[in-house]
């Protein structure tokens, strides 16, 4: 059931942010572009733009990120093969991005099933930092799950 | 990271005499688990520290649900205030205390190319260690905290080296409690240095703020194969967070930190897989360190904060009867803003109360304080600007900005009058 109410959460926002994509420019439509994009929106504090960026590389590669989730048994630490699994790592950035602008935004509940969606599907995501080192962006998620589950009790 | 006095003496442990309460001498080990773990064993139990950094308020730390206080250095033990020392006092209350043994940091004006100094910090520990071992308050020795400098990478081997040296003596001199030794975050070049020249620590102790609630897996993609404790923990570090344009950082509010606290707490301990004997919270207490209320987890005049609800239930599963006052929001014009001198700008604060008790609201505009201590060193707080409330009062206020430029912010208080309170602020700069 909770996956259920999961998917249909997120099948909301994906809607709200098919509504929203025709304004935005996606590049090539890579899943690195589109998080690229999101990246930078959400520097620029402009969170309908990190909502239509994230949902349009949701929207197009959440299939093969399960996919490529689905094919690992643990995360991996080599950091070519890490760079391989590029839709699971951009879907699953992706997926926390839209957590923490659905956040701002007040809608908890949503950024939750956004948190949810990637702890539970698709843990092995990685996203490289700048400054040298891979970080799990579904750790990232479950700690801000459990703040917002917190914050409501 | 964290230290907010001393480096200073330990001329007190130079006393010879033993010290020890009624009751006996404590025994702690470190013992395997069947799943791969550690657990601590104090006098034959296993003992989970649910810990806390600071040396006051340690009744409502029992009531809370801590069972054990950090402090950093000797001098810590006989200065708590009162007729009896600290660790009497923690004794009676049940707290176990890690025993901090102040390790000389270089920044400060230590050298440990100097023979005649690392001499004389060795016969102090020694004397401390012999002083208090038997105390049966006693938990681990906490061997030095972030002597490697709060900024260092950890390169330099001397630092760990003697730290072997240390811990050889506090071996010989009391073989029934570990030797800890903490660190400020789990850097790669840190642990290895650890693991290469000093053997003989018992549990890692790793000082972390934003990356806190990943220590253990850190740690174990570097292959650290003994105990660690998460020694300091709290919101986002002022150095980790957004800053306002003028560079201002922007401090967490009251209702994230309390997210915050209570997150990490339960993240590293599933994060540690077995390895993370226990957890102590900064700060017990109250300090100014950027602002008054960024690392404190108690006002200065007493009440706690949400913080410590948060940590009640982390440590028990139960609120407390009272809860502290939630701060929401604070809607204003004036945030991370930059205004002109003596303007007026409307403020609003939204907070509930889950008791409803009558909330009182405090408003202060405070200058940006200009010290850029390191490591947590002491600072003074800047004073009050006088005139700035320009009308109203409870949540609802219009501030009037300094007739000074400069970088400001403006705190507001909400106490419930029953011990509980909550207090943001927002920065703003008057060109």
């Amino acid at each position: 059931m909770k996956k259920i109410l999961t998917i249909v959460v997120s099948a909301g926002i994906l809607s709200t942010a098919a509504l929203q994509a025709q304004s935005y420019d996606f590049g090539d439509h890579s899943s690195q572009t589109l998080v690229s994009k999101a990246w930078a929106a959400q520097d620029a504090k402009n969170d309908a733009a990190v909502l239509a960026y994230t949902g349009k590389c949701i929207e197009m590669f959440q299939p093969q990120a399960l996919e490529q989730q689905k094919a690992l048994s643990a995360p991996l630490t080599v950091k070519e093969e890490i760079f391989k699994q590029w839709a699971l790592n951009d879907v699953g950035t992706a997926l926390f991005i839209r957590g923490q602008a659905l956040e701002r935004q007040g809608r908890t509940a949503e950024a939750i099933a956004d948190y949810k969606m990637l702890s539970e599907q698709l843990p092995y995501a990685q996203c490289w930092d700048v400054q040298g080192w891979f970080w799990k962006p579904a750790d990232a998620a479950s700690g801000r799950m459990k703040a917002l589950q917190f914050d409501a009790m | 990271m964290r230290v907010f006095f001393l480096m200073a003496s330990l001329a007190a442990t130079t006393f010879l005499t033993s010290v020890h309460a009624a009751g006996a001498s404590s025994k702690v080990e470190i013992r395997k688990t069947t799943d791969g773990g550690f657990e601590l064993v104090r006098n034959g139990a296993p003992f989970f520290i649910n810990g806390a950094g600071g040396t006051g308020f340690l009744e409502n730390l029992v009531q809370a649900g801590g069972n054990s206080i950090r402090t950093w250095g000797i001098e810590q033990l006989e200065s708590a205030g009162g007729e009896k020392n600290l660790l009497d006092r923690a004794h009676e209350l049940g707290l176990a205390v890690s025993v901090g043994l102040w390790v000389q940091h270089e920044r400060h004006g230590f050298s440990y190319n100097d023979p005649a100094a690392v001499q004389k910090q060795r016969d102090e520990i020694r004397a401390a260690v012999r002083k208090y071992k038997n105390h049966p308050a006693v938990l681990v020795w906490g061997l030095g905290n972030e002597m490697e400098g709060p900024t260092s990478d950890g390169s330099d081997p001397r630092i760990w080296k003697e730290l072997e040296q240390l811990a050889r003596i506090i071996k010989a001199e009391d073989p029934n409690h570990p030797v800890m030794t903490v660190i400020a975050s789990a850097a790669a070049t840190k642990v290895r240095g650890i693991q290469q020249y000093y053997p003989s620590i018992d549990i890692l102790g790793v000082n972390s703020y934003g990356g806190a609630m990943g220590v253990g897996s850190t740690l174990q993609s570097l292959g650290w194969d003994k105990p660690f404790a998460l020694t300091e923990f709290g919101p986002l570090g002022h150095w980790e967070v957004p800053k306002t344009s003028w560079g201002a950082p922007i401090e967490p509010t009251s209702r994230d930190k309390a997210a915050s606290y209570y997150v990490t707490k339960t993240k590293v301990v599933e994060d540690g897989r077995g390895k993370c004997v226990g957890t102590y919270v900064f700060l017990w207490g109250q300090k100014q360190e950027v602002t008054s209320t960024w690392y404190g987890m108690f006002l200065k005049t007493g009440e706690k904060l949400p913080t410590v609800d948060a940590m009640t239930m982390a440590w028990t599963g139960k609120w407390p009867a009272n809860r502290s006052p939630k701060i929401l929001k604070i809607e204003s014009p004036l945030a991370n803003a930059v205004v002109s001198r003596s303007q007026e700008y409307p403020v609003q604060a939204t907070v509930e109360d889950r008791e409803g008790d009558n909330l009182r609201f405090d408003w202060e505009v405070r200058a940006e304080t200009t010290e850029q201590s390191v490591g947590g060193d002491a600072e003074s707080e800047p004073p009050a600007v006088p005139g700035c409330l320009a009308s109203g009062s409870g949540d609802a206020v219009v501030v009037r900005t300094p007739s000074k430029p400069g970088a400001y912010r403006l705190f507001v208080t909400v106490r419930d009058g029953k011990g509980g309170a909550s207090a943001d602020n927002l920065a703003f700069q008057v060109q």
